[in-house]
This record gives structure tokens, sequence and C-alpha cells, in this order.
């Protein structure tokens, strides 16, 4: 499978903001698990990270284009605001997941909606860093059984 | 050696909300002929090869429901819980729920709230967001039969690392 993961704002700077919410991890180590667990499933994962919204808009618009298999996306704050990356995934077919390090649902009001889950397969949140690789690691079922509507 | 392996299991707890005896309703999401049965098949298999000790509860009396989470997480290290309807009809007792979950994550034991279907698409309004449990649970929704293998794995790792 072809996957991208894709992360929003902010996420480059884990390890080192706020630790007692997001981890010790680093992002680069999270990579390093997700690209390590899809050398042994056999998958191309291409890992990456922007500040930007219409950054990760092309990219979204890219893996239709190249037809990637599955999205795996931290949308970070944009979660909570943007209208477009929800836009770019409802035109993605393949399958989509939406993943928290931490769950937004128990912290501040203002990241309680997000606009990214309506437009996803599957929400995941709260399972910290290795959440990322434990999803990685459950594609090949879910490639096989198609879970979701948009089945 | 293999006595001490088997004292040392981890008992996890999975309990199934009102309504989960019945699973034909999820057709529609396209998980045809998905069945309690073959749920807890699964999440058995799951446990049994990693070593975890599984109770796989499931009742759609609410009062048993309460029951089941104040008295019976005592034994446990670790519970994962579809909760459904509260989080579309409110049937459930919200301040139960949570206070109940709260007592569990402050045991510290991992606490993981899954669903079978995303249960934010199919008209849930994105303005007004779902309530979930509000204390330090895990949560994952859509996967279907798996997010409750992608629980089960989750935990068996936080129970390690402990």
């Amino acid at each position: 499978m072809n996957i991208y993961v894709i992360n929003g704002p902010n996420i480059n700077l884990l390890g080192t903001r706020e630790p007692e919410i997001y981890g010790s991890e680093t992002l680069e180590d999270i990579e390093k698990k997700c690209l390590e667990q899809g050398v042994k499933d056999g998958h191309i994962i291409k890992f990456m990270q922007s500040n930007y919204e219409g950054e990760i808009v092309e990219w979204i618009q890219n893996a239709i284009k190249e037809k990637v298999d599955a999205i795996v996306i931290n949308a970070a704050a944009y979660t909570h605001t943007s209208i477009a990356i929800h836009d770019a995934l409802k035109s993605f077919s393949g399958f989509k997941i939406e993943l928290h390090i931490s769950n937004p649902h128990l912290r501040e009001t203002f990241r309680h909606v997000s606009y990214i889950s309506p437009a996803v397969d599957a929400v995941i949140a709260g399972l910290g860093p290795n959440g990322y690789s434990h999803v990685i690691e459950l594609l090949n079922n879910l490639n096989s059984q198609r879970i979701g509507k948009l089945a | 050696m293999e006595f001490n392996q088997l004292m040392n299991n981890n008992k996890l707890l999975i309990i199934n909300g009102p309504g989960l005896s019945d699973l034909s309703n999820f057709n529609d999401y396209g998980y045809e002929d998905l069945t309690l049965k073959k749920l807890q098949k699964k999440c058995l298999e799951t446990c049994k090869s990693l070593g975890i000790d599984l109770d796989f509860f499931q009742t759609d009396d609410q009062s048993e429901l309460y029951e089941k989470l104040s008295d019976g997480l005592e034994g446990f290290d670790a519970l994962i819980i579809n909760p459904v309807g509260y989080s579309h009809a409110s049937k459930l007792d919200l301040d139960v729920y949570n206070s109940n979950i709260k007592t569990s994550a402050i045991k510290n034991k991992p606490v993981i709230e899954v669903h079978i279907a995303n249960i934010f698409q199919d008209g849930e309004s994105v303005s007004e967001p779902v309530i979930v449990a509000k204390s330090d649970v895990g949560f994952i929704c859509g996967l279907g039969v798996n997010s409750y293998e992608l629980a089960i794995r989750s935990i068996h790792e936080k129970l390690n690392q402990n």
C-alpha cells in the first residue's frame, strides 16, 4: 500500500512542546517507527509535516492524483478550523484516518469541534505517539475489509 | 515458567453497552453479518495471543452497565468500553458514566472508548461535538471490529510499559 502520513502545525515541536500532554518523543522518533512498521508490512510510507494549511491541502490533492491507498492525518490545530482540509479529504476516495496524540475532547472546548471527523472513515485519539505505528500495523486488515460507508 | 506467565496475565474488561447485542444495524456501514459473537471471538483471539485474560461483557440494561462499571473494575487492569447510545440519544446518565470512567483512570488503569462506526459521520453537526468521557481515556471509532483490535493492542503496550 501507498500511505501518506500527514502532520499539521506545531507537530514539528513534538518532544519540546508541552511534553506532559504530548510526550517526550520527537516527530523524528515517530517517523522512524512508522517507516519501520511500513517496511515490515511492505508499505510505502510518505511521512510529512507542515505548518501551512494550503500545503496540507495540496498534499491531499496529490494523494488523489497518485491514487494513494490511505491517509493518516493529524491536522493538529487545523482540525478545529479548516474547511479546506475537510473538502480535500472528501475528494480522496482511499481509506482515511484522523489521528490525535492526545484526546482533544478532554481538553479546551475550542478543541471539541473537528471538521476532519465527518470527512474521514475513522478517528483515533489519545493513544499517544505510538498510535501512529499501531494504525499502520492495522491497515493491512482494513484494506481487506474496507470498512466504512465509503466502501 | 508457564505458571508464572499465567499469574502475570493482565486482566482486561470489555464492556459493550445497550443495543450492541444486535449488530445488524451496522450493515449500512459495510459490516455485513457482524454479530456480537464474532466480535467476541476476535477479541478473545487477540487477547490470547497477547497473554491477556479477557472478560467480554454486554448488557442492554443501563443499571447493569453502571453496576459493572462501578463494581466490576476492581479486579481488572484496563477497560475498553463501547457506550453506544449515549453519544446519539443521551440515553445514558453522563454524570454517572463519566465519574466511573474517571475513577478507573485515576487508578492509572488505561481506558479506551471504542465505537464500531465513525460516530461523527451521517448528519452529526460539526458544530455540536459529541460528548466523550471527561477523563484520561483514549478514543477510537470507525475501524469496525478493528476498533477493538487497536484498543487491545494499545492497552497491551501501555500495561507493559508501566
